[in-house]
């Protein structure tokens, strides 16, 4: 199958990806704003959640309710986030949609009416969200390990903090919106059934006359502690620890990614065949990947009741601790199949294929091909894993429990 | 997309919906059990079958299955509702007959004691951790509650004590009357070599032994509540107040169910619905939806809201409040358009995507026996009209006698003193 990728970038330094998928009945676009919580700023994490949701308030024409309702009675499943990194905002849609939708996005990006009216509801919003993350014994395990990690603000929570979420005023979100939701370094990607030079006729006109000035990038600060206890009156203690990766830009990521889903990526992974599968010790335990621009984690995490949880911890270490050395081809065989066929299967769907055109670009300041990618994937080998582990090896491990009682870390994975 | 069906003689039946420039075949075997299945002594019974499944047959050990999953670069996974439990795996095309040959070896587990001692451990961790989790256990109280004895009331992962003293016996009798298979849908979508399909199942299903009557001997579920129930489930770590609230609805066999979903979109979506402006839209509920869920023979019309403790009553008011003022002023034209674009854009979004439509066609079949193209549900949205809204208020008040569970901190009052909503009555006790 012979992949149809666009790239072209406007005068004013946007970036416009496409992805022609001619089996699909449906397109979506996906527009990454460089208006992420890194550039919160200090004593203000959670302005970019809250600008962004101010965003969706009001824009040109249209009332609040009518952007919603403008989107929706286009059929448009859109979708809204805010990371690290950037700004969302995402369609997906009958592709006969896309062209009544794309002026709703234009409004909402160029020209959102920020109204103060609106403040009070989008801050309520967003610390009702915040509540609702406290709830979520998992997701604050991550975001604690993400935040003891990353260097300052890489690792801030994009929700926020409820306390700055508070003091935010209607002078800061205006300002940020108008620093940061700027054309140079914008992306946008589309994908699905499309037309490409209508789709780049469509978005000159509604974004090629956008013009800001560019701003300055955050200063990165210090990382937070190696070991953290949060407690949490619940049954079971969540473990997540990490230890740092090369980005994905880095083209040792694929070796690194490889050997996390040898320890972790898969039901024959080691992780789940020794903590699940032979032991009972939990429901769900997994290793994984996760990468910012500059920096990257592997990821580990584990949730079981507070009597097995020190036993799950010392098996997880076990396991990281042999990785280097031991890996096995038929290990690698399983991964690669795994990979190749996600690979493959993504392009099923418009809304996944726009969402990862876009982050690719972000990282690599290029489209990669399914070709490419695949390839890439070929030329892994043990050897090339086992070298870079051994260059490598898990060190300095980040460790975060969250539950009724703190577990005991040995020495020798903090170094 | 054409449609294929075929019947083994030991009672299988076997559906695909074939899609032949697709890029992946997803394929599943649907047993028509679940948790309404089960008795006070085998309850949990369906849903720790389902894990057991994995660990092997007496041919394959369960490290032997992940490995030839993963080998084969499946998305393979598995799911035990109140009606089905149903295994799946996504791959691409030229792996079908491995997929499906490898599921159907694995409907005949080996149900070894020492496996399901070892398993029974990672089931209380799984009731461990939703446990833990919002809305507290306020989903299966709440179904609890609505359905009172039936047996669709019955929480799928059963109770930490009715896990603990399940014996693997009433297991390895249960699989046997429960997995016959006259009681088993397999169904395939994406690009399908159906001939291939059928000729695998042939090959590894072709001998399993058909039971006289393997169907289903439960009664038919009731319509809820006849007057409100309220219950409240405490505790001390949660940050906010969790509200399920439960009203009857079209069952699976009536032709209202379409309307009614389309209602529940109207009145309670994510985004964009009434719930969504009165209460999430202002900051008020961190979240204020409403669904409509059917099974068989019964439906309903759930609604979950989360907020601050203290607000929790008066919320909980304010939604049926809301319901009761739709009922009495009627849906808008502008309101069923939007509801139906949104729906329409759904279906042909699950519909370019074998991994989801296998959802759609295995549990649609296994249920009704009946199949519906993505062109024909397409058509069911479009042909919704302002009558079969309100006539599906009419008939099914939501803001009428309804099950209510609220789970939070501590300090959830009673009522908001509003008094009881105003029901339109007409419900039969289960």
């Amino acid at each position: 199958m012979k992949q149809q990728l666009f790239s072209t970038t406007l005068a004013n330094g946007i970036v416009l990806l496409g992805e022609s998928l001619p089996a699909l009945e449906s397109a979506a676009v996906a527009f990454h704003l460089p208006a992420g919580a890194v550039h919160d700023g200090a004593g203000r994490c959670g302005l970019a959640t809250l600008s962004g949701e101010m965003m969706l308030r009001g824009a040109g024409d249209r009332s609040s309710r009518e952007v919603i309702e403008s989107l929706e009675g286009a059929g448009v499943q859109w979708a809204h986030s805010v990371s690290t990194s950037h700004a969302s905002f995402a369609g997906a849609m009958v592709a006969r949609q896309l062209v009544a939708a794309l002026p709703i996005y234009a409004d909402i990006i160029r020209r959102p009416r920020l109204p103060e009216d609106e403040l009070d509801p989008a801050r309520q919003m967003v610390l009702r969200n915040l509540a609702g993350t406290e709830d979520d014994p998992a997701h604050r395990a991550m975001s604690a390990l993400r935040q003891l990690h990353y260097p300052a603000p890489w690792g801030m929570p994009a929700e926020g903090i409820s306390a700055e979420v508070a003091a935010l005023g209607i002078d800061e979100v205006r300002d940020y919106v108008a620093r940061r939701v700027i054309p140079q370094g914008t992306i946008i990607a589309v994908a699905g059934r499309i037309d490409w030079p209508v789709v780049v006729e469509r978005m000159a006109e509604l974004f090629g006359d956008w013009a800001s000035a560019a701003d300055a990038p955050p200063a990165s600060g210090p990382r937070g502690s190696r070991i953290r206890h949060v407690h949490h009156d619940s049954q079971q203690t969540h473990i997540a620890l990490g230890w740092s990766a090369p980005p994905y830009a880095s083209d040792a990521s694929y070796e690194a990614s490889a050997a996390l889903a040898i320890l972790g990526g898969g039901s024959s992974s080691r992780l789940f065949t020794e903590v699940r599968e032979r032991r009972g010790l939990c429901y769900s335990v997994s290793a994984g990947y996760h990468t910012l621009r500059d920096h990257a984690m592997a990821v580990c995490y584990s949730g079981t009741s507070t009597a097995r949880a020190q036993e799950t911890l010392d098996v997880m270490l076990a396991e990281i601790r042999r990785l280097p050395g031991t890996l096995e081809s038929a290990e690698l065989e399983r991964v690669k199949a795994r990979a190749k066929s996600a690979l493959v299967m993504q392009q099923e769907s418009s809304a996944a294929r726009a969402g990862d055109i876009a982050r690719r670009w972000y990282h690599l300041r290029a489209m990669r091909s399914l070709a490419e990618e695949l390839d890439r994937y070929d030329r892994l080998s043990v050897d090339s894993i086992e070298a870079w582990l051994a260059d490598h090896p898990p060190a300095g491990l980040t460790v975060v429990s969250l539950g009724r009682e703190p577990l005991e870390v040995p020495d020798d994975i903090q170094a | 997309m054409t449609f294929r069906h075929e019947r083994l003689p030991n009672g299988l039946e076997i559906v695909a919906e074939v899609t032949d420039d697709a890029l992946s075949t997803s394929v599943g075997f649907f047993v028509k059990t679940g948790a309404r299945d089960e008795t006070d002594a085998t309850w949990g019974v369906s849903h720790f079958l389902e894990h057991m499944v994995f660990k092997g047959t007496t041919e394959l050990s369960a490290d032997e299955i992940n490995r030839r999953f993963d080998w084969m670069g499946a998305s393979a996974n598995a799911f035990t509702s109140e009606e089905d439990t149903v295994y799946h795996a996504a791959v691409l095309p030229a792996q079908q007959h491995e997929a499906t040959a490898l599921l159907a070896a694995m409907m005949r587990p080996a149900l070894r004691a020492e496996d399901f001692a070892t398993e029974k451990l990672v089931i209380l961790e799984e009731i461990r951790m939703y446990d833990d989790q919002p809305p507290f256990g306020a989903d299966e109280r709440c179904r609890a509650a609505f359905f009172a004895e039936h047996p669709l009331g019955r929480s799928v992962l059963g109770t930490v004590e009715s896990i603990e003293s399940l014996p693997v016996e009433a297991m390895r009798e249960y699989h046997v009357r429960r997995y016959a298979p006259g009681n088993i849908v397999l169904a395939a979508t994406g690009a399908v070599d159906f001939t291939a399909l059928v000729e695998t199942a042939r090959r590894h299903c072709g001998e399993w032994e058909p039971l006289p009557s393997s169907g289903r001997d439960t009664p038919r579920a009731g319509r809820g509540p006849t007057g409100d129930v309220r219950e409240t489930i405490v505790r001390p770590a949660a940050t906010l107040a969790y509200g399920v609230r439960m009203s009857a609805g079209p069952a699976g066999d009536d032709p209202e169910r379409f309307a009614a979903k389309l209602l529940a979109t109207v009145l309670g979506d994510d985004s964009g619905s009434r719930l969504y402006w009165a209460l999430v839209d202002p900051g008020t509920a961190e979240q204020a939806s409403c669904h409509h869920q059917d099974f068989r023979d019964a439906g309903l019309f759930a609604t979950q809201l989360a907020c601050e403790a203290g607000d929790a009553p008066a919320l909980l008011d304010e939604v049926t409040g809301i319901y009761a003022e739709a009922a009495r002023s009627g849906i808008t034209a502008a309101e069923l358009e939007q509801a139906r674009n949104k729906l329409a854009g759904r279906v042909v979004l699950v519909g370019e995507r074998p991994r989801r439509r296998l959802f759609s066609v295995g549990l649609e079949w296994a249920r009704s026996g009946r199949y519906r193209s993505v062109a024909d549900d397409l058509a069911i949205v479009e042909g919704l009209s302002l009558d079969d809204l309100h006539r599906v208020m009419g008939s099914w008040p939501l803001h009428g006698p309804a099950a209510t569970v609220l789970a939070g901190p501590s300090a959830i009052p009673e009522t908001s003193g509003a008094g009881d909503p105003q029901g339109a009555g007409g419900g039969e006790p289960v």
